[in-house]
């Protein structure tokens, strides 16, 4: 069932149409309430506007009256509350059968780990059809992680985990968003930090799900394999601190030229960076770290096999430039 | 005969020898003369000068923000300095400009003139607020000078905790603010129950006046929480006591609990005193007695109070306790109900009445639908599983703004048209005032009813860039924003042109029967030449209609 509507995203968990239920009930409710109050006090305007020779009655009382707009809109707000809470424990207590992903937020990243330890970064792969769990916490400040299509949010709160729970029912990307605001690095220009802090849910069935997690993700349809390694490198963050055009003002080695490029180590010795120098200066950048930049740590990243032979395919070809 | 036309104040008593006293506050000459002052009227006027400044500063921030959002991707500023440009917006427009709109600038200058008092109980206290305001406004502006402050209006740990100096500067402004709040508000509660007239009993105090007093009240027990709040971020931050950020062994939810437990009640330091003002514009353009008066009344307490419990909705999604969550929606949903009856009991005062649409009432019935609308879509936020899925998005960011614009900076200036010629003794110019007004009206709307549907469509706040399908509604909500803009540009050339060129007012131009109608404009030094006594209620029209059959009769 996917019913977007003009104002409301589409339905796209189990969970989505009984809120949007409700968020109908009460804007129904409130369109008569708002019709009402605005059409009698228009009608009152008009009708009782000041004419010469017509004085205004004297004020009466009336405690009926008060009675009356007191207790039935009371009646109203405890159904509109029950109905609310009802609902919302139903989002918030996950399903005992749920597949935990862990899910860490940090300045301006999202990283997922499946529960055999794959990771992914900004993106997630999940299985449709099943109820999932995400486990979350923060590196750092506030976030929070919301997918309108699935009407769920939870803030990421350092110092504690927090939980999510879905289950999506139909396969496709979704987008989620962080919707706690954490700030943007200091004078970089472009679209950065919190509003940067997206991620993408790829919803798959549940076979391409199990063959996901033996081999890692595969390259996206219509992408050669050094355009997806760009697209990684973009989306991964390694921008933030290396650059790929040459110029050396980035606080990392720059890629370009870097492949078979003759390096000095803080060991003394001198390598040369091929393929294996590469995957392992990814996978474990602490092994060797290039002499005149062992004072900025670079964290340890987990592709799949096919991503990190993207990455490499894309560093090669900014060499080759 | 006389003496009862004029205990009614229709004979004009005050008004009559106006020519033989022309002495008025204003009088008095000389910068010495007003920086000194303790007149509260006087104070009034230099409060109310300095929240137009603060709002013209926080309104050109909003439209730097609505500029850079006019298309998706960096259109004039970066992602850095758009968190800047959005935290001053919000900072300046709620601690600088509207907690002390109302109450400080117009409250100050009528509340004590509607009671019939000569002045607040403490003058040297209410000019030590006015002072204590600019101090915090100075540490403000260096925060805002030195150019660092992007930690949000609501200051949420650990980012803010972890940013820079200059965050420390804007705490300590706010913090200072607070203070000057807390005086003025200690100010109201001792002068409405000291220093009403003669005869001006509970049951006859302006609804002005009972909305002031509510407000007071929240502002002298919930600011210090405030300053509370922001001294442990202070702490923390220099000392490096974990208190609220958990690198340090602190838990950032305590700060929300903290910060939303002032806060919250802020919401209605910033309402109740447009609720006031609406009442007293409703009753005076209907020219009748405030329906259901107690209740309008008495539900201004209510708020006060129920206001105090409710602090947890903003939290719903930070992880609290499934059982705290739901006795805070419970509590939320109460809100409604004073509110609602505030607006029923407007509109049953319209039944009957003799209305006039001057633009002050112009002002009131807008009044009347933009909180309509701010509170309807309260209840969606206060329901439980919609407000999960709306939490932090614009349409949050409409609900407040229909409440605090809609309501309270429409009632402000519905109170500053009504209340101007009282003010100034200058006459305005109506019909450009109503050219205002409609630019004002519509532009706000414009502005905002797209981000309510921005909002339930996903999209998340205090975005700096945003995908391109929602390109469409955030240029709408730009354009209402210019013709927002444009309203407020054309409101203020209107009033400067009625202080220079503006014809001099008479005492009661509209022959309306609240008390601060019976002196002159502007008012004597002391309010009023003689002593003030009571002798009826403050929406007796039927009294002052009767006597203008009467005096008509007799001619
Ligand atoms: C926090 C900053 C930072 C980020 C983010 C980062 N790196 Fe690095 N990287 C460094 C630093 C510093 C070095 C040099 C020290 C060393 O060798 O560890 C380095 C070294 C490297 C090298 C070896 C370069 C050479 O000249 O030998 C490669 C390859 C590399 N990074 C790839 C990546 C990729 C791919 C990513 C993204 C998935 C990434 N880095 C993200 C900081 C970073
Ligand atoms: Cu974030």
């Amino acid at each position: 069932m996917e019913l977007s509507t003009y104002q409301l995203p589409a339905q796209l968990s189990t969970y989505a149409a009984e809120v949007d239920w409700l968020y109908y009930v009460i804007f129904w409710i409130s369109v008569a309430f708002f019709v009402g109050i605005v059409g009698v006090m228009g009608y009152f305007v008009v009708r009782y506007r000041s004419k010469p020779g017509v004085r205004a009655k004297k004020t009466g009382h009336s405690n009926t009256l008060e009675v009356a707009w007191t207790v039935l809109p009371l009646i109203l707000l405890i159904v509109l509350f029950h109905w609310g809470f009802q609902s919302y424990v139903r989002g918030s207590v996950a399903p005992s059968s749920s597949l935990d992903i862990r899910v860490r937020g940090a300045q301006w990243l999202w990283e997922f780990r499946h529960p055999n330890g794959m990771e992914e970064l900004n993106e997630v792969t999940l299985p449709v059809g099943t109820p999932i769990r995400f486990i979350m916490s923060s590196g750092d400040v506030l976030h929070s992680f919301f997918v309108p299509d699935f009407r769920v949010k939870q803030d990421v709160v350092p110092g504690r985990y927090s939980t999510l729970w879905f289950e999506a029912t139909k396969t496709g990307k979704v987008q989620a968003y962080c919707t706690e605001y954490c700030g943007a690095p200091e004078g970089a220009t472009g679209n950065v930090g919190h509003s940067a802090m997206l991620a993408t849910l790829n919803i798959v069935d549940e076979e391409t799900y199990e063959k996901f997690l033996e081999k890692g993700p595969a390259a996206p349809e219509g992408l050669s394999e050094a355009e997806w390694g760009k697209e990684l490198v973009e989306k991964s963050g390694c921008r933030t601190c290396h650059g790929v055009d040459g110029a050396s003002q980035m606080p990392a080695p720059n890629f370009k030229g870097l492949y078979m490029r003759e390096e000095k180590m803080t060991s003394g010795k001198t390598i040369v960076a091929d393929e294996n120098y590469i995957r392992e200066s990814i996978l474990q950048p602490q092994a060797k770290i290039v002499s005149g930049y062992e004072n900025l740590l670079m964290p340890p990243y987990k592709f799949g096999e096919a991503q990190l032979d993207a990455i490499i395919a894309y560093i090669k070809e900014l060499s080759q430039e | 005969m006389s003496t009862h036309a004029e205990s009614i104040g229709l004979a004009d008593g005050t008004a009559a020898d106006g020519a033989v006293h022309e002495e008025n506050y204003l009088s008095a000459k000389g910068i010495a003369s007003w920086l000194t002052t303790v007149d509260h009227k006087r104070i009034g006027i230099m409060y109310l000068i300095a929240v137009l400044l603060s709002f013209f500063a926080g309104g050109v921030f909003a439209l730097l923000i609505r500029t850079e959002l006019l298309f998706p991707g960096q259109t004039i500023m970066t992602a850095d300095q758009y968190n800047q440009a959005f935290t001053l917006h919000g900072a300046i427009m709620v601690f600088l400009f509207i907690i002390p709109s109302i109450p400080a600038a117009l409250g100050n200058f009528f509340l004590p003139i509607m009671i019939g008092a000569k002045d607040v109980a403490f003058p040297r206290l209410n000019l030590a607020s006015l002072y204590i305001w600019c101090i915090g406004a100075v540490f403000s502006l260096v925060a805002i000078i030195s150019g660092s402050v992007d930690t949000g209006w609501t200051f949420y740990t650990p980012y803010s905790s972890r940013a820079s100096g200059a965050v420390l500067w804007m705490a300590m402004g706010i913090f200072i603010l607070g203070f000057s709040s807390i005086l003025t508000g200690v100010n109201f509660v001792t002068t409405v129950h000291k220093m009403r007239a003669k005869g001006l009993h509970w049951s006859r105090l302006p609804l002005f006046v009972w909305g002031m007093y509510a407000t007071a009240v929240i502002q002298v027990l919930a600011t210090p929480v405030l300053a509370i709040t922001l001294l442990l971020l202070l702490v923390e931050k220099t000392t490096g006591l974990g208190i609220f950020d958990p690198a340090l062994g602190g838990d950032p939810v305590l700060f929300q609990h903290f910060f939303w437990f002032y806060s919250h009640p802020a919401v209605y330091i910033m309402i109740l005193p447009g609720m006031a003002i609406v009442s007293e514009i409703i009753a005076a353009f209907s020219r009748r007695k405030p329906f259901g008066y107690t209740y309008i009344a008495l539900s201004s307490v209510a708020i006060a109070l129920l206001g105090f419990l409710v602090w947890g909705h903003h939290m719903f999604t930070a992880g609290m306790s499934e059982y705290a969550v739901m006795v805070f929606s419970g509590l939320t949903m109460l809100v409604a109900i004073p509110s609602g009856v505030k607006v029923f009991n407007w509109i049953a005062t319209l039944y009957k009445g003799s209305i006039t649409l001057t633009t002050p009432m112009l002002y009131a019935l807008s009044f009347i639908a933009l909180f309509s609308i701010g509170g309807l879509t309260g209840i969606f936020l206060g329901t439980l599983s919609v407000d999960i899925f709306l939490h932090d998005t614009y349409f949050v960011v409409a609900h407040f703004h229909y409440v605090m614009v809609g309501g309270t900076v429409i009632a402000f200036i519905g109170g500053l048209h009504y209340w101007w010629s009282k003010m100034t003794g200058k006459v305005y110019s109506e019909r450009y005032a109503k050219v205002a007004w409609a630019l004002i009206f519509v532009g706000f709307n414009v502005t905002f009813l797209s981000q309510f549907v921005l909002g339930s469509r996903g999209m998340a706040r205090r975005y700096f860039d945003y995908l391109d399908h929602f390109h469409t509604l955030h240029g709408f909500s730009s354009i209402g924003s210019y013709i927002l803009g444009l309203g407020f540009v054309v409101l203020f050339f209107v009033l400067l042109h009625s202080l220079v060129k503006g014809e001099k007012a008479g005492p009661n131009p509209w022959n309306l029967a609240g008390y601060e109608w019976l002196t002159t404009s502007p008012p004597d030094a002391h309010n009023f030449a003689t002593e003030f006594v009571a002798e009826r209620g403050p929406y007796d029209y039927h009294l002052l209609d009767e006597n203008i059959d009467e005096a008509a009769a007799k001619a």
